[in-house]
């Protein structure tokens, strides 16, 4: 059973001749376990499309289904709550609250979500994401690869089952964009959960099970060679 | 709580200034009550003392004690559980270093409206009176003999009695003999039979009187025609009540400025599906933190001022009311953070996120 499902998902801008089709309709599936890069140019649809499966989004026409839950029948509360409950963000800028230390950022998860991770599972967080000597410091204090990997636990907090990225390496250097998808990668695989990785850098795919192409608002699998 | 607590602790600069801005506010608020409280005092503090249901006086006097004239037969008529005759003038009395305005009351030494003493004695000779404690802090003492500005005769203060002042004047306390001779000199005879009021305890106020030239007049219907007491309290009032609107709106702007800073932010939290309701209790608790850190303080100052002000201004501090004030304060700095949730609630996750 797929995790999440689009069933000819349509998002247009605007009306009569200032319509933009920014997402032709798609059909689209992944699995667990599946690190996914959508790789394209910009203004080609791939954050419509990312904002979409995150349940931020209506589509004008079609279903989007998480954990079998089909959104376009919930009101905002409801999403709300689905992206709580199944869904971590990572922000091209930082999605860190800045006054808050990064052991704090977490603890706000661990206020609003109910089931949350234990001790020694937040422990591994941490030290997973190689942030264990950050917890006192405010975001103002980190490096941008730093915050980036920060904003990773965050995302990670409480195993979402699907990670959205919207080019979580914009902002860094190669090295550290490397480490980025090298953590989400290992993160993808021990923890089961789907991560879909918006970019248009293309030294990133190597890393991904699966790679699109977007296009003027069509989706294509690349087959990986 | 989380929220709004690691906040304020973060950016403790911009938070103080807010609760600086609301102990002032506040301040003001506690002091203005205290002056109201004080003033009030001064005109009611006798009357109230009386613990009395009603005064009767002329119906042509206008609620007013000084332009009621009435004599001891009509008071024969009034039917009550206890009745007390007043007779009322005012003069500037001096001991020969101070002056001072004051009241004086004639009254019956026998009569519910007697003061006890809280130092010296009660009148027993005519020409004795009993004097409001508010005049030893003016200098006066007990056996101090009293020039008055409109007669050659002199009193002697033979005691003092607490909480005793009418109109924003200290009273003088004496007997109706000592009265008549004060105000009428030589025909004092003549006036013996002259009174300006007559105080009641009863239960049954409708039928105190059958006379027609008088008027019953409830306790808190004189007070409030007393010369001056309405248009101050109003007057002080009304400054309450628009500092109360003002610090709504210096609440509510600081919070939306505030607000609208962290829009992003609070787009991020909301992508991430914390609630709207999440995020404006968190406005709201912050907002109370503030107020109640802000109130507190203004109060403590208001406290700490009243114990150095000159005994001459007139505070005195009612704590009921200012817990009442303070609680309408706190309240009203709520009211002013509703800009910012109805900002929050109204705030795009997508927009956050800038897809
Ligand atoms: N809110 C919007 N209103 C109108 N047009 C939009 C809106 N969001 C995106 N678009 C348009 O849709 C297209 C796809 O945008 P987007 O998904 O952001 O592309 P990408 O993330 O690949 O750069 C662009 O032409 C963009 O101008
Ligand atoms: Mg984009």
């Amino acid at each position: 059973m797929a995790i999440l499902e689009l069933n000819k998902v349509k998002k247009s801008f605007g009306t009569g001749h200032k319509q933009v089709d920014a997402l032709k309709e798609t059909d689209f599936l992944a699995e667990r376990g599946e690190l996914i890069a959508i790789i394209g140019p910009s203004g080609s649809g791939k954050s419509t499309f990312l904002t979409i499966v995150g349940g931020l989004l209506s589509p004008s026409t079609g279903e989007v289904i998480i954990n079998k839950e089909n959104l376009s029948s919930l009101n905002e509360k409801k999403r709300s709550k689905i992206r709580l409950k199944e869904i971590g963000f990572i922000l091209q800028a930082s999605n860190l609250i800045p006054f808050l230390t990064v052991e704090k950022q977490l603890k706000l998860l661990d206020k609003v979500k109910k089931g949350n991770m234990t001790k020694a599972e937040l422990e591994q967080l941490y030290k997973d994401l190689g942030i264990s000597d950050l917890r006192d410091k405010y975001p103002s204090d980190l490096s941008g690869g730093e915050r980036q990997r920060a904003a990773i636990a965050k995302a990670l907090y409480s195993n979402p089952s699907i990670i959205l990225a919207d080019e979580p390496t914009a902002s860094l250097d190669s090295d550290r964009a490397y480490e980025v998808m090298e953590l989400l990668k290992n993160e993808t695989k021990n923890k089961n959960t789907t991560t879909i990785v918006v970019t248009h850098d293309t030294r990133l795919v190597g890393y991904c099970d699966k790679v699109y192409n977007m296009t003027d608002g069509i989706l294509t699998l690349k087959s990986k060679e | 709580m989380f929220l709004a607590w690691n906040e304020i602790k973060k950016n403790k600069l911009r938070f103080i200034l807010i609760t600086g801005v609301l102990m002032l506010v506040s301040y003001l608020v506690f002091f203005l009550s205290g002056l109201a409280t004080g003033l009030q005092d001064m005109n009611r503090e006798s009357v109230d003392k009386w613990n009395a249901t009603a005064i009767i006086l002329t119906a042509e006097s206008d609620k007013s004690l000084y332009q009621s004239s009435m004599t001891l037969d009509d008071a024969e008529s009034v039917k009550a559980k206890e009745i007390a005759v007043i007779a009322q003038m005012s003069a500037i009395a001096g001991n020969g270093d101070k002056k001072k305005n004051v009241t004086i009351f004639g009254i019956k030494e026998d009569e519910f409206i007697m003061p006890s003493v809280t130092e010296g004695n009660v009148f027993s000779e005519v020409g004795e009176v009993i004097a409001s404690d508010a005049l030893i802090e003016e200098g006066f003492k007990v056996g101090d003999k009293l020039q008055l500005s409109s007669t050659e005769e002199t009193l002697t203060i033979v005691g003092f009695t607490d909480d005793a002042r009418f109109n924003a004047a200290p009273v003088l306390y004496s007997d109706l003999n000592t009265f008549d001779k004060v105000k009428y000199g030589e025909s004092a005879d003549v006036n013996k039979n002259n009174i300006n009021g007559v105080v009641i305890k009863t239960d049954d106020l409708k039928n105190a009187t059958e006379n027609d030239a008088l008027e019953v007049v409830e306790t808190e219907t004189f007070i409030r025609n007393l010369p001056g007491y309405t248009e101050q309290n109003l007057t002080l009032n009304f400054m309450i009540y628009f500092l109360f609107v003002i610090s709504a709106v210096i609440v509510a702007i600081f919070l939306y400025v505030l607000t609208v800073q962290k829009i992003s932010m609070f787009g991020i939290m909301k992508a991430q599906g914390i609630s709207n309701v999440y995020l404006s209790k968190s406005v709201i608790a912050q907002t109370f933190i503030l107020a109640t850190i802000g109130v507190a303080i203004g109060f403590v100052l208001t406290l700490i001022t009243g114990t150095f002000l000159p005994s001459a201004v007139p505070v005195s501090f009612d704590f009921p009311t200012m817990l009442i004030y303070g609680v309408v304060l706190i309240l009203v700095a709520i009211a002013g953070a509703v800009f910012s949730v109805l900002t929050i609630v109204k705030i795009d996750p997508l927009k956050a996120i800038g897809g």
